[in-house]
């Protein structure tokens, strides 16, 4: 259906992530900012989870061998079809011949591109998501190479062309602020180390991968002897090794982790980590576990009004 | 138990029991598996924490306040699986350094590893990550500072009274002594996890 012409520094073919699994040490894996990835399923006509291409960076390209409607969503710096600028955020219906290229944004990290019935994955535990460290899903368990043929699930012609509505189109800056609760070893930043993780303005290290995101600028101290017993840790969760320096984990974070938890990115802004660069500043925003699942709730319903519409 | 099982919030969409041997967090976290609307259960060494949908917050809540102690469960235990292992030099580089920490010669730290019946307490981490216990307790190495980016498959580590065993390339702080070419985890076998909770475990030197 598509052959991959360019596969930019790290494109993977992600859906849902694999809930349920923790337990036997399998990660989510999924999409690394799953707003966008619904955003552009949605303006295919899809399930919001189905398997679509997550571009790091832009640099991608691929050519065509049938009719496809596609989306493109995150972020994009152009996108060009056969040589032509076309617009974000809205279906797009390219010809058998036709060429894609996506080039790297000025913010923000991911782009998403959904096909109509989505691509083929290799399923494992239920879903397709590639998970690169253990080299499953998605195809072959690996990022895309230059030469891949992607394949559709059914026809990717779709009848309708939708726009998402200006409202719910995602901005990406250099800068974030993500609501955050204490956690399980809180407790263990004593003195000023609890203000400072509050309060001061982090940088994003130079390893932002989709397993996790180094917060340099401070260095804390917790109370810690480095022989915490291993615990259960997932995406959002906030470790800190002896070094001292916080690493917030995402979509492919391993299951469970023996450094001190000292805080929790809310579920309701775990999608931004997924567009977080190097160099990025990053504030964290305390809240109560019970605000922080109301404002889940509050913006999970005005998402709904057009995702689920 | 003591006081009893109150679990704990550590996230806005995460609760979390705390028990005292890794036998009990199996236990707790199939029993939880059982009937609990959650999108998670998972035990750590002494943990159990519950992540759940924003929308099932009233039910969990309700059904983890019934939990009053930990229900008892059997542990299998099969015949012990024999894991052959290449202790130090670039296969363990951080076995001299244990060792050191340890006051050990190398040659007493592989006749102690490769002597006892180890057991899996945990699978965790990544995909097969085995926590093996069956160490001496004074065996308390810490993990090491900075992470390593890059640990491969088949590494043997030991930290906190624990060996554990990377089945997958992956980032990990443990001090590496050596490590396995047995694969822990194979995406093509019927079943993935040559490892499971409860399984005995025996090292041998290559």
């Amino acid at each position: 259906m598509m052959t991959v012409t360019k596969p930019g520094l790290q494109s993977t073919l992600q859906g849902p992530p694999r809930r349920g699994y923790r337990h036997l040490g399998i990660p989510y894996a999924g999409p690394a900012d799953p707003l966008s990835h619904a955003l552009a399923n949605r303006l295919v006509g899809n399930a919001l989870s189905a398997s679509a291409l997550e571009i790091t960076y832009g640099g991608f390209a691929g050519e065509f061998r049938e009719d496809c409607s596609l989306a493109i969503t995150g972020a994009y710096g152009q996108i060009l079809v056969s040589g032509m600028a076309m617009p974000a955020h809205t279906t797009l219906h390219l010809k058998a011949g036709d060429q894609i290229e996506i080039t790297q944004s000025e913010h923000g990290m991911r782009a998403y591109l959904a096909i109509h019935s989505g691509f083929e994955a290799e399923t494992f535990f239920g879903s397709g998501s590639t998970y690169l460290p253990a080299e499953f899903g998605g195809l072959d368990g690996r990022a895309l190479k230059a030469g891949d043929e992607l394949s559709a699930n059914q026809s990717a012609v779709f009848a309708s062309t939708l726009e998402t509505p200006p409202d719910y189109r995602p901005a990406f800056s250099n800068a974030v602020g993500l609501r955050a609760c204490a956690s399980a070893e809180s407790n263990l930043l004593i003195g000023q180390d609890r203000a400072l993780l509050f309060e001061e303005t982090f940088i994003a290290g130079r390893q932002a991968t989709r397993m996790g995101i180094a917060m340099t600028g401070h260095k804390l101290s917790p109370n810690s002897d480095g022989k915490m017993k291993s615990a259960p840790v997932f995406p959002g969760t906030i470790q800190c090794p002896p070094s001292g320096i916080p690493v917030i984990l995402l979509c492919d974070a391993q299951t469970t982790g023996g450094y001190p938890r000292i805080a929790s990115i809310a579920r309701c802004d775990r999608h931004l980590l997924g567009q977080i660069r190097p160099g990025d500043h990053i504030r964290l925003l305390e809240r109560s576990p019970e605000a922080a699942l109301q404002d889940s709730a509050a913006k999970q319903k005005q998402l709904n009004d057009w995702l689920l519409t | 138990m003591s006081a009893g099982l109150i679990p704990i919030r550590i996230a806005d969409d995460v609760f979390e029991f705390k028990v005292e041997t890794p036998a009990q967090a199996q236990a707790l976290a199939s029993y939880l598996r059982e009937d609990l609307t959650a999108e998670d259960v998972v035990a750590g060494l002494d943990r159990v924490a519950v992540r759940f949908a924003p929308e099932d917050l009233d039910h969990v809540t309700a059904r983890l306040a019934k939990v009053k102690r930990v229900p008892t469960a059997e542990q299998e235990t099969g015949p012990a699986i024999e894991i052959s292992v290449k202790y130090g030099g670039e296969a363990g580089p951080d076995l001299e350094q244990v060792c050191e920490a340890l006051d050990l010669t190398i040659d007493a730290f592989i006749a102690l590893h490769t002597g006892n019946i180890h057991t899996v307490e945990m699978i965790g981490f990544t995909p097969g990550f085995s926590y093996i216990s069956g160490l001496p307790d004074d065996f308390a190495v810490p993990r090491l500072d900075n992470p390593r980016p890059r640990v491969a498959a088949g590494s043997v580590g030991i930290s906190a009274g624990f060996t554990g065993i990377y089945a997958l390339q992956a980032p990990g702080g443990w001090p590496l002594i050596g490590r396995t070419d047995a694969m822990l985890f194979d995406a093509d076998r019927d079943s993935p996890f040559l490892l499971s909770p409860g399984q005995q475990v025996r090292f041998r030197a290559t």
